[in-house]
């Protein structure tokens, strides 16, 4: 054997003991998180120093299944299509993913709406009320609730959250803004507080009430910088508890067995982190996961199958909460579009129904005819959306004084050409598509669309800026909501969110008003008032509004579909059928 | 050294504010439920909070004293430390860049030799076409139609995704590397279809130039067997290309890729660096830019060594 051979194997056998060495180095690492989670838990559990009720240990184990007769046990295993960069849902940095693993399973807020109703009911209030003149609103906790670790929740946790979300140190400024409208709040005691509000606004009972409360005993920080970097092991009142957060990889919760209300039958939520919704499909199908969010295309496919059908099911329904609107935008500022006829023209001529079969391929889309929730009560179901109508929009055009003088094929005005650009957001490949439909509707009334891709965070800069001439975005959307930060004048410029420049005293009236009228009824009135003018005026076009889509594993049973969404923990699995110990 | 090194993390800075937009937009998105007065008085705070108001020469060097004494600042987006963000992914990521450079090395070298000395026959043109063809295909739709075709039903042999099962923590160590490597045969394989044909060119080009030159006829002529005039003569000329591509591995393993990360849900330095590009997180891209430059400059230094070590006419003598 000569030299040089041995050298090559040498290193061949160094390279493989490298890569042994490296996969042990990592499971040791693992192992070590996981004895510092261990014993993090276990401090915690110690800290508890007024404990309401025996702090158990929880016993995981195999055998344990057999204590819980029925239906109890086994896991929902859910992919999530990104990992969240914390926990901590107050934070700027908070995500969807973040939300869908800590809201309603480790944090839970003093009210919340009705699963079927769009009223407020109390989770971890007893009562609630708002004064008639709306300037004071009073909460109080329930008797028997504790956080996981067997600590009283009282109102120091209530004050010690809102304390933080409007500390300017704290990275919450989003969240912050909605409570600027307290002025201050009366600790009456440990379970009964009023807050005073400096003026009356019809969403601050909702706001202040659907704070998730955070321990103080936990979280209480000396310095912001402590909390804004505690982005894991969150510690709340829900029904799980955290357990793990393997980095890169999922999110694990276990079932709070010190839960002060009842307990879901599912004893773990893993949450696994997958990037890739060809592989979410297939962790799916393979079992690997039990539920996920599909890809408009995957639904309308799977949906047809019979076969997928007998193993999963294909939901689909409205989460009122988070169901938000999709729209493109005319920059008023621009020649053209300050014109409110060119503005209809265009909505004329978008084909919205061909968006939603071709794009979309989703039957259940909607259009929406203005900025709020389409079965909510703020939206006027009286006004119908505007047609697919080209012939109606050339006509328009023409009235608008936008003809094609010089014989150019596209339309002008004053010597100005008919020719703008289309910003959207680069990575989004549903926008492009619309935008390109958008495109060629507008050719062939001769006018250019020149396409405007940008990164996401130039995108918002433009936007800001109102350096755009059209733009497609969504909106995200709620029960109940307020159109000022959108829709008033006020906001247009100094990086507000009225982009488009959408300016109408009327309007302006109406949204300031309805702010201030507590009684539902009237002011929802105000609000199809307001819905009317924007339709007719078309700031922008309303392009769809859809439902969430989710398939999920047939061993999961009591799968109720609510008014206003899902939840999951409602759901659970037959023992027969159960499939993790 | 330390002047490139200085220079490498000049640009980097200079490209990354140059690019529009800051972290402090794209975190606040688009805003819609904030108030206009509101929102520009958040804006103008947490540029203050992450030291973005001052001019940017300043925030270089802040940032430079820092990376001085190896602290690599604060994630913007995730409010950590660069570094534990880095080790956190560095394992993932150099796993599966070593197996995968291992594989490619263990495959190309023989395949390069052989198709070197069977030159135009059947092996070396087979093994040519084929490598070349893995080599166009991209490893983005390869990684799709695997995970499309082999990680579900029927078939089932994959995972689809991540590196490991659900209840891999409850598996002894045997069963755990198993599931392990069983998570690691489809991501590996992406990374090494298409570097095989590069390398086995570089070895076959190398060995037809040396199994032509002069010396090998005189070994030949010696009455050396086929074998000793291959590895002992003409491979050992051959090696000095290989070791200039050996060079670049150092900062490629740091770097990680991008698709196959995306594709298998595996969270490496490549999803690191390219989320931290995308959402303006300046230190993280810096932190990653100045470690991979380091590397790069650290592999060059080693490549002069080994050429010494390999063939004995280079020496750093002359030099001085």
């Amino acid at each position: 054997m000569n030299g040089r051979s041995g050298a090559f194997k040498f290193f061949l056998f160094l390279f493989l003991v490298v890569i042994i060495f490296l996969q042990f180095l990592s499971m040791v690492q693992a192992d070590r998180l996981y004895d510092r989670l261990n014993t993090l838990i276990g401090r915690l559990e110690s800290r508890a120093s007024v404990p309401t009720r025996s702090t158990e240990k929880p016993t995981i184990s195999a055998t344990s299944a057999k204590e819980y007769p029925g239906n109890e046990g086994d896991w929902l295993v859910r992919s999530l299509d990104s990992e969240p960069a914390t926990l901590c849902d107050f934070l700027v940095s908070s995500t969807w993913p973040t939300r869908y693993i800590v809201l309603y399973n480790i944090y839970e807020s003093m009210i919340d709406y009705e699963p079927d109703d769009f009223k407020f009911r109390g989770i971890l209030a007893e009562k609630f009320s708002i004064s008639d003149d709306g300037l004071v609103i009073y909460f109080k906790l329930r008797d028997n609730i504790w956080f996981s670790d067997g600590h009283p929740v009282t109102t120091d946790d209530v004050i010690f959250t809102y304390n933080t979300i409007t500390d300017p140190n704290i990275d919450a400024a989003s969240l912050a803004n909605y409570f600027r409208d307290v002025d201050h709040y009366d600790k009456i005691n440990d379970k009964e507080i009023k807050f005073y509000m400096k003026r009356v606004y019809f969403l601050s009972l909702g706001y202040l009430g659907s704070m998730t409360i955070y321990p103080e005993h936990i979280y209480k920080y000396k310095d912001a910088r402590e909390f804004n970097e505690r982005r894991s092991n969150p510690v709340g009142t829900g029904p799980y508890v955290f357990e793990k957060w393997d980095i890169g990889r999922q999110v694990v919760l276990r079932r709070n067995e010190n839960y002060w209300g009842p307990k879901p039958k599912i004893k773990k939520l893993v949450f696994p982190f997958i990037t890739n919704s060809t592989a979410e499909l297939q962790s799916l199908l393979s079992g690997k996961t039990d539920y996920t969010r599909p890809v408009p295309d995957q639904y309308s496919e799977k949906s047809n199958d019979e076969n997928f059908k007998k193993n999963f099911y294909c939901l689909s329904y409205w989460d009122a909460m988070n169901t938000g609107y999709f729209w493109i935008g005319w920059n008023q500022a621009r020649p053209f579009f300050a014109d409110r006829k060119v503005r209809l023209a265009m909505t004329h001529l978008i084909d919205r129904e061909a968006i939603k079969e071709h794009i979309l391929r989703n039957p259940e889309a909607r259009i929406p005819t203005g900025n709020f929730y389409i079965y909510g009560l703020q939206n006027d179901p009286n006004i119908k959306p505007w047609p697919y109508d080209p012939e109606k929009a050339k006509q328009l055009l023409d009235e608008a004084g936008w003809i094609d003088h010089d014989g150019d094929g596209i339309r002008d005005k004053n010597g100005v050409p008919f020719r703008f650009k289309y910003m959207i957001a680069a990575d989004l490949a549903l926008h492009e598509q619309i935008a390109k439909l958008v495109k060629d509707a507008a050719a062939s009334v001769g006018i250019e669309v020149i396409l405007d891709p940008y990164e996401g965070s130039v995108f918002f800069e433009k936007a800001h800026n109102r350096d755009f001439d059209a733009v497609s975005m969504g909106w995200g959307g709620n029960v109940e909501e307020d159109p000022y930060q959108i829709w008033h004048s006020s906001q247009i410029g100094n990086r507000g969110s009225n982009y488009v420049g959408f300016r109408n005293s009327e309007a302006d009236a109406l949204i300031e008003q309805a702010r201030q009228t507590l009684d539902t009824d009237k002011r929802n009135k105000l609000y199809h008032q307001f819905h009317r003018i924007i339709h007719e005026e078309q700031p922008y076009t309303f392009i769809y509004t859809r439902p969430e889509q989710r398939f999920l594993d047939k061993r999961f049973q009591n799968v109720i579909v609510h008014k206003l969404g899902i939840d999951e923990r409602e759901w659970y699995v037959p023992a027969q059928s159960q499939k993790y110990k | 050294m330390i002047p490139t090194l200085l220079g490498i993390t000049i640009v980097v800075f200079a490209i990354s504010r140059m690019a529009p937009g800051d972290p402090v937009a794209l975190s606040m998105g688009p805003g819609g439920m904030m108030d206009a007065q509101r929102a520009a008085d958040v804006r103008a705070a947490r540029m203050k909070l992450y030291g973005l108001d001052k001019p940017v020469y300043v925030q270089y060097a802040i940032w430079l004293g820092r990376v001085a004494r190896l602290d690599f600042a604060d994630s913007i987006k995730h409010h950590r430390p660069v570094i534990d963000l880095i080790k956190e992914r560095l394992p993932v990521t150099l796993t599966l860049n070593l197996i995968s450079f291992v594989i490619i090395y263990a495959v190309s070298i023989p395949m390069g030799i052989l198709s070197a000395v069977g030159r135009k026959k059947f092996l070396d043109r087979t093994g040519s076409v084929m490598l070349l063809m893995l080599w166009s295909l991209p490893s983005m739709w390869v990684g799709q139609m695997l995970i499309g075709y082999l990680c579900g039903p029927p078939l089932n042999w994959f995972s689809p995704a991540g590196l490991s099962s659900n209840e891999a923590e409850q598996f002894p160590f045997f069963q755990w590397l198993a599931d392990r490597l069983w998570h690691l045969v489809l991501p590996v394989f992406c990374l090494t279809y298409a570097g095989l044909a590069y390398l086995t060119k570089q070895v076959r080009a190398g060995m037809l130039d040396n199994l032509r030159a002069d010396y090998v006829r005189t070994a030949r002529a010696k009455g050396l067997s086929n074998w000793t005039v291959i590895f002992h003569h003409a491979f050992r000329n051959s090696v000095i290309p290989i070791i200039t591509i050996l060079a670049t591995l150092l900062p490629a393993m740091f770097g990680g890729s991008v698709i196959i990360e995306r594709i298998f849900s595996v969270s490496g330095m490549g999803l690191l660096a390219f989320e931290a590009v995308t959402t303006r997180d300046y230190n993280v891209v810096m932190g990653v830019a100045t470690i991979a430059g380091v590397l790069n400059l650290f592999g060059l230094l080693m490549a002069d060594i080994a050429y010494a070590m390999v063939d004995p006419r280079i020496s750093f003598e002359s030099a001085v």
